[in-house]
């Protein structure tokens, strides 16, 4: 029987049972902003309507006869030589927001950073992004940015807030008081040096590291294991076989930009090459890494130790270690310790799971399939996560127990994201001088009575060593905006520390950089090139065992608390980007939801957007979620904000304190209840808002099937190539023509693109009761299509943007021509000559094509970035703003085809191949998206469509698409 | 010689109805065009351009010492030495060049990349007192005529153009009027007097008033937002006439940025200073209108000028792409600049306007490698089936090239 994919779980299961899905589907409730009730319902009178039109009348002869207005072209009094208006600038910087780490490049025009991308010279990220990197610059445009410091809660300015603060210090330390400095974790070699000859002059400061999602249990485990509290690097690319526990590490895990290239390199099946890592994922909620792994395994967090023992047993039996007492699991771990033991050197197990008997397993397993120094470097560790939870614990305490003068918090939010936020609120009461860094006015702002305001990071200097050996410069890129001061200026004033923060960065640089040479000319070339590595030599490490145990699980429903892909745990809840970006899985926008599994849900008889109550206080809506374990729910970090700004305010509730703390604190395994409360809450769900109505639009192979044929799975494209035929003239392209190839075997669904893209090309951020109306604005999306069984579904990312294709139907139907074609291929869109008909919208078999059914610029309506000054300054200067009643759609970023092009002419050279770049492809942690000249018989876009795998979505249409896929090759046996 | 084609006179800008037309356009078009076909004079004129920036011959001391008679006081090798490099000199400590160096404030005269010929055909120039060897002057003795009198605010030609674009108003303007006036009388007539009979003569005068009515009224709505002649008042009086006429300084001297991006750019304060930090007396305005320099760079204020060339916002216009690829000459699109006291837009820039010349238009097919992946024009171009290739081979039409 041929294969079912579908994408919501409701429709799948009704059409299962017969029911004719598409006569009995609501028509979704549709309702439009800026009009009042009468209006909508047509109770405007004459009256109103001759108004209008005397109105329209006079507006219209006023407008008329008014000059044009007077433009104003204001010259600079002297300009920088590497400033030229109109061509942007790139400048090697570092993102690090406490979490995440990449090295980027900043694009600069008129001096405004507009857009990130990867930067190819950093080992680490190699030039890949994520969607919170994406999205970062329009933190910098963030209306909810301090403009001044405070000083409780009212403006006030530096010099009054640096005397008070450095009174209270100064009596903090002449009668020895403890001051806690409390940062996010710190990976700035150079702010570390400062703060440690900031402790160790002043006694009574004690730094504390904070993380909010805490990894401590891997560096405990280390310890115990290596004596040596580290996270070790992982290399995805070394490993065949990569056994994941609850560990997202191609969403959210650690450093999922750098983990996704490498897990990328491992999975390129192109040129004959046919050899592919192989995933095994365990894990309670549906993550991203789970969607892409070849094997899936639905387990409840308490599960895991009893697994991974057997697992362990399994291999210790292979290789003579000692083995342990181990409860019998239902879950089958024979076949990836097979393989496990098979590339003895070349696999990794990771956990994501802040527990340490369960991480001691890890390492074990790892240890004795001998993978250390192999796919995990204790020598290079990882920087990332420093988090010290007892230290921060003991914070609280003392504070409750007023021991504590002083708290100076930096990069940290806890009294958001404590697992006892109350705790820590109340003693913040008892505490005499709060002061907190923060750029907004945070939760843990507001309780503190002085707010010394940080730059945004694209204001700042700084470094980063994220692992060991591997630096990066991070360096301003725009002159700050508003009255603030770095965090380690003000630490430097308040010290007594002189000079400035640049110049520290610069002479603590001196001890870094090589001796030789000429120090003006590295340190210049470590700026431009945004990173420097040096050498660390290998040590022996002895492996010291520890005894190894784990419980059965318990009967009662677990919560398995999850970061999500775009808002990570807190810091971007106001960044109207990612909260309308779709989660790459349930593809809810705007909200926060109880993932609940199936099973469950039809014993209980809930369904999509039921509100529950869980544990007796947090009310939240329900997704029925495929691949949800049985026994567990899952809710997503990072919403319930209270003062994170005007998008992000209100939006879900705050579940923090709903983690387990049993050691350490993590995020699975709380056992709670759920109650049903009878209400229902809409949410915004895009999964079946563009759907191609059940065709095949994903193929797929295993690898066993591709090894024999290299047509496997794209059987039909053969046919249709056969098959096809047209009326119309093939057109003859000359010198250049635009193609894209998409490897949905690379592609994980992690949404950079579409935040890339909306960055690059000012799409408008619609809001949720437009999501839910179905008009979300961005060019692209990511269909994620299910198949297989419903409790553990096998899943599909697949992106899809505007095809450009050559016999395209929606050109057909414009009556004004405002949608037609070039002579390079691309289906270009007028914005100026489109009427509005949506012929075109309707016409497209892809529904790649947008209308701007509101004017979302300068329009309150649509309190996002778009209607302020401030927010406006993040659009791209090349790219029209589009105005109510026109169509959009993606156009292969034309700006930075014609841009290359000019560059190329104006050298007196061909195009490079590589050197035009759209914005989806540029930053793709994968290398999914190709783009280049299909005309060019060498270029890597041209050489993909010759391969076996590549197909056109809808082929049988025959429109003839530029843009190809190419089949999803998933490593299991036939 | 031909007449000038610009309007020194404010030309108002209305964006109203039946203020402007296409007819005018399209006359302006063609004065000026065989303007274009002579800009070119001979080299050690082109050369001297350069020099000009700073100095005068017989015209006084400007930002470096008048240049007349100077074959005659310094030696040819000493010159060429000096042109060439004037700072290597001074510090060799040859006592001329310090002299010289000293006697102008101490402001090193900026190395020029001329080879001694070049230099000995300026100096030859300079003797010639700023005029090319009979036989050479062909051309240029216009130019140089025109400099001589370009003090001269109202030129009658100017008067000429300006009174025929007036009036080719003024006969639009009756022209609907008149239509409508006439379609009111026969509306009237046959409605109410009905004095003529013949009811189709009305009709008829309706029907050819609501067409000439229409005609205009399409003409004219198409211009809505166009501002061809727009000259507007700018915060300093600054002639490009004295600048780019009489001084000869390169329009790229100033809009240096015109060669590498999508804006010529307005120059920084700081390049106007380049020169005016010395010359600090205008001919016509005297110190007051310099004075404003002074004031901005002081006050650390920049001037705001008044954008005379705008394009819509949903177009895409690249300099770079123009100039140097493309090697449009600027007068292409912005007239006799050095024509003018204060800029006015000559050209329509509308869009018929841009596309008339991008299917005319041959790019630097064979000169630019960028060109070599067209395979298949190349082909064409090799047995003849093309003789040319224009911007419209190329895609020049496209509308994402300049609409995105």
């Amino acid at each position: 029987m041929e294969k079912k994919y579908w994408q919501s779980i409701e429709n799948h299961l009704e059409a299962k049972k017969g029911e004719n899905k598409r006569n009995n589907e609501p028509m979704p409730e549709f309702s439009i902003e800026g009009l009042d009730e009468s209006e909508i319902k047509g109770k405007s009178s004459r009256r109103d309507f001759l108004k209008m039109l005397g109105f329209s009348v006079s507006a219209v002869a006023l407008v008329s006869s008014c000059q044009m207005p007077v433009r104003k072209a204001i010259p600079l009094l002297n300009q920088p030589e590497e400033l030229i208006p109109g061509v942007p600038n790139f400048f090697a910087s570092t993102f690090f927001d406490g979490n995440d780490y990449c090295s980027i490049l900043v694009k600069t025009r008129e001096n405004r950073p507009i857009k990130i991308e990867g930067n190819n010279m950093s080992p680490i990220s190699k030039g890949g992004t994520s969607a919170r990197v994406q999205a970062s610059v329009l933190n910098l445009y963030d209306d909810a940015r301090l403009k001044k410091p405070h000083k409780e809660a009212v403006d006030s300015d530096w010099e009054t807030i640096d005397k008070d603060i450095m009174d209270n210090l100064e009596a903090f330390s002449l009668t020895n008081k403890k001051v806690v400095l409390l940062t996010s974790t710190i990976i700035s070699p150079t702010t570390k040096k400062l703060i440690e000859d900031i402790t160790g002059r002043y006694s009574n400061i004690e730094w504390v590291m904070y993380d909010a999602v805490s990894y401590q249990a891997i560096r405990k485990a280390h310890e115990l294991n290596f004596g040596e509290a580290a996270i070790p690097s992982f290399s995805f690319d070394k490993a065949k076989v990569v056994v994941g526990f609850n560990a997202d590490y191609l969403g959210t895990w650690l450093d999922p930009v750098a983990f996704s290239k490498q897990f990328s390199r491992n999975r390129k099946l192109f040129k004959g090459n046919t050899d592919m890592s192989r995933l095994y994922q365990y894990e309670s909620q549906l993550s991203l890494t789970g969607s892409n792994a070849d094997y899936r395994f639905g387990i409840k967090p308490s599960d895991e130790g009893v697994i991974l023992l057997n697992l362990y047993n399994e291999i210790a039996k292979a290789t003579a270690f000692t083995t342990y007492n181990a409860p019998a699991t239902a879950f089958d771990v024979k076949k990836a310790a097979n393989d496990l033991l098979e590339n003895k050197g070349k696999s990794l197990v990771v956990s994501g799971t802040n527990n340490l008997n369960i991480q001691l397993i890890v390492n074990a397993i790892n240890n004795a399939l001998g993978n250390y120094g192999q796919t995990l470097d204790i020598d290079r560790p990882m920087n990332l996560k420093q988090g010290d939870e007892k230290a921060m614990a003991d914070v609280v305490k003392q504070m409750n127990a007023g021991e504590i003068g002083g708290v100076l918090i930096h990069n940290v939010n806890p009294a958001y994201d404590y697992i006892d936020a109350k705790a820590f609120a109340d003693g913040m009461k008892k505490v005499r001088l709060r002061v907190s860094f923060a750029d907004v006015k945070d939760e843990t702002a507001g309780l503190c009575n002085y707010i010394a305001p940080d730059h945004n990071y694209l204001e700042s200097w700084n470094d980063a060593e994220p692992i060991k050996g591997q630096l990066s410069i991070q360096q301003p890129t725009i002159n700050p905006i508003f009255d603030t001061r770095q965090f380690q200026d003000s630490l430097m004033k308040w010290t007594g520390v002189s000079g400035n923060f640049r110049d520290y960065l610069e002479n603590s640089w001196k001890s870094i950089l090589p001796s030789e040479g000429n120090y003006s000319i590295n340190w210049n070339k470590a700026k431009q090139d945004g990173v420097y590595s040096y050498a660390v030599e290998d040590k022996e490490h002895k492996f010291s065992e520890q005894g190894l145990s784990a419980k059965v699980a318990g009967s009662g429903i677990e919560l398995a608390l999850y970061e999500k892909i775009s808002i990570g745990s807190g810091k971007y809840t106001n960044n109207p980007w990612l909260l309308e970006m779709p989660d790459p899985i349930t593809t809810a926008t705007w909200d926060n939801y109880v993932c609940v599994p199936l099973k469950y849900a039809e014993e209980n008889d809930l369904k999509f957007e039921d509100v529950v109550k869980i544990n007796g206080g947090i009310e939240l809506p329900l997704i029925v979620q495929p691949g949800q374990a049985d026994g567990t729910i899952s809710i997503a970090l990072g919403f319930g904000r209270t003062a994170a700004g005007k998008a992000g305010n209100g939006v879900g509730q705050n579940v923090f304190g709903l983690a387990n703390k049993n050691g350490f604190v993590s995020l699975g395994g709380k056992e709670v209840t759920i109650e049903k409360t009878g209400k229902t809450y809409p949410l915004a769900v895009t999964q079946i808002h563009h759907t191609m109505e059940g065709r095949a639009i994903a193929r797929e192979t295993t690898l066993d099937e591709y090894k024999k044929n290299k047509y496997a799975g794209n059987e039909e494209h053969l046919r249709d190539e056969k098959n096809n035929t047209t009326l119309y003239k093939k057109i003859d392209f000359d010198g250049i023509q635009w193609g894209m190839t998409i490897d949905l075997t690379s592609c994980t669904g992690c949404a950079n693109c579409v935040i890339a893209c909306q960055a690059e090309n000012n799409v408008a951020v619609i809001g949720k009761e437009q999501v839910k109306n179905r008009r979300i604005m961005h060019w692209m999306r990511i269909d994620r299509y299910y198949s297989a069984e419903e409790a553990n579904p096998d899943v599909y990312h697949m992106p899809v943007m505007c095809q450009h294709c050559d016999n395209a139907p929606c050109e057909n139907v414009c009556p004004v021509a405002a949608t037609n074609h070039s002579n390079e291929g691309l289906n270009q869109m007028l914005y100026n000559r489109c009427i509005g008909t949506r012929y075109c919208i309707n016409n497209c078999p892809y529904k790649v094509r947008r209308f701007n059914w509101f004017e979302f610029t300068n329009n309150n309506q649509f309190d996002y970035n778009m209607n302020s000054d401030l927010g406006k300054m993040v659009l791209n200067p090349d790219v029209t703003v589009r105005q109510r009643g026109v169509a959009e759609k993606c156009s292969l970023c034309v700006q930075r085809l014609q841009e290359k092009k000019l560059t190329a002419k104006m050298e007196n050279r061909e195009l490079r191949d590589g050197e035009v770049q759209t914005a989806c492809s540029q930053s793709c942690p994968t290398d999914a998206i190709t783009f280049g000249n299909l005309l060019d018989k060498n270029s890597e876009v041209s050489q993909n469509v010759t391969e076996g795998r590549m197909y056109h979505l809808l082929e049988h249409l025959h429109t003839l698409p530029s843009t190809s896929y190419l089949t999803k090759v998933k490593n299991r046996e036939a | 010689m031909v007449i000038n084609g610009f309007v020194t006179q404010k030309a108002r800008h209305w964006q109203g109805f039946l203020t402007r037309s296409l007819g005018i356009g399209l006359f302006i078009l063609l004065l000026v065009l065989p303007q274009l076909s002579f800009s070119q004079t001979a080299a050690d004129e082109a050369n001297f351009v350069q020099c000009r920036a700073c100095h005068t011959i017989g015209g006084g001391k400007l930002v470096g010492p008048d240049l007349k008679g100077i074959n005659e006081k310094q030696d040819e090798a000493w010159i060429i030495k000096f042109v060439q490099n004037s700072a290597t000199l001074i510090a060799s400590g040859d006592a001329e060049a310090i002299k010289v160096f000293e006697e102008n404030n101490k402001i090193p005269m900026p190395p020029h990349n001329l080879t001694d010929d070049q230099v000995r055909g300026i100096i030859k120039y300079i003797a010639n007192g700023g005029k090319l060897a009979d036989g050479e002057a062909a051309m240029a003795t216009e130019t140089t005529e025109d400099r001589v009198s370009g003090g001269a605010i109202h030129d009658p030609d100017e008067e000429v153009v300006a009174e025929m674009k007036r009036a080719d108003m003024r006969n639009m303007r009756n022209t609907f009027l008149i239509m409508l006036v006439l379609m009111l009388i026969s509306i009237f007539d046959l409605s109410v007097s009905k004095f003529i009979k013949a009811r189709w003569i009305h009709i008829v005068i309706i029907l050819i008033s609501i067409a000439v009515g229409s005609e205009l009224l399409f003409v004219e709505s198409a211009g809505l937002g166009r501002q061809q002649y727009y000259q507007p008042d700018q915060p300093i009086a600054f002639s490009h006439k004295i600048h780019a006429g009489q001084n000869q300084i390169d329009c790229q001297y100033c809009h240096f940025t015109a060669d590498k991006s999508m804006h010529a750019g307005i120059p920084p304060l700081a390049t106007c200073m380049n020169c005016h930090s010395q010359v600090k007396e205008g001919k016509k305005t005297g110190k007051k209108e310099i004075a404003k320099i002074y004031a901005a760079f002081k006050n650390n204020k920049p001037i705001e000028w008044v954008k005379v060339h705008n394009l819509p916002d949903h177009v895409y216009f690249n300099h770079a792409q123009h100039v140097k690829v493309g090697k449009v000459a600027c007068a292409e699109c912005h007239g006799e600049v050095e024509k003018m006291d204060e800029i006015i837009q000559v050209k329509e820039l509308s869009m018929g306007w841009c596309i008339d010349c991008h299917r005319t238009k041959k790019v630097q097919f064979e000169s630019n490698r960028f060109y070599d992946q067209y395979t298949k024009m190349h082909e064409k171009l090799k047995n003849g089936e093309k003789k040319t290739v224009t911007v419209l081979d190329m895609g020049g039409e496209d509308c994402q090239r300049c609409h995105y």
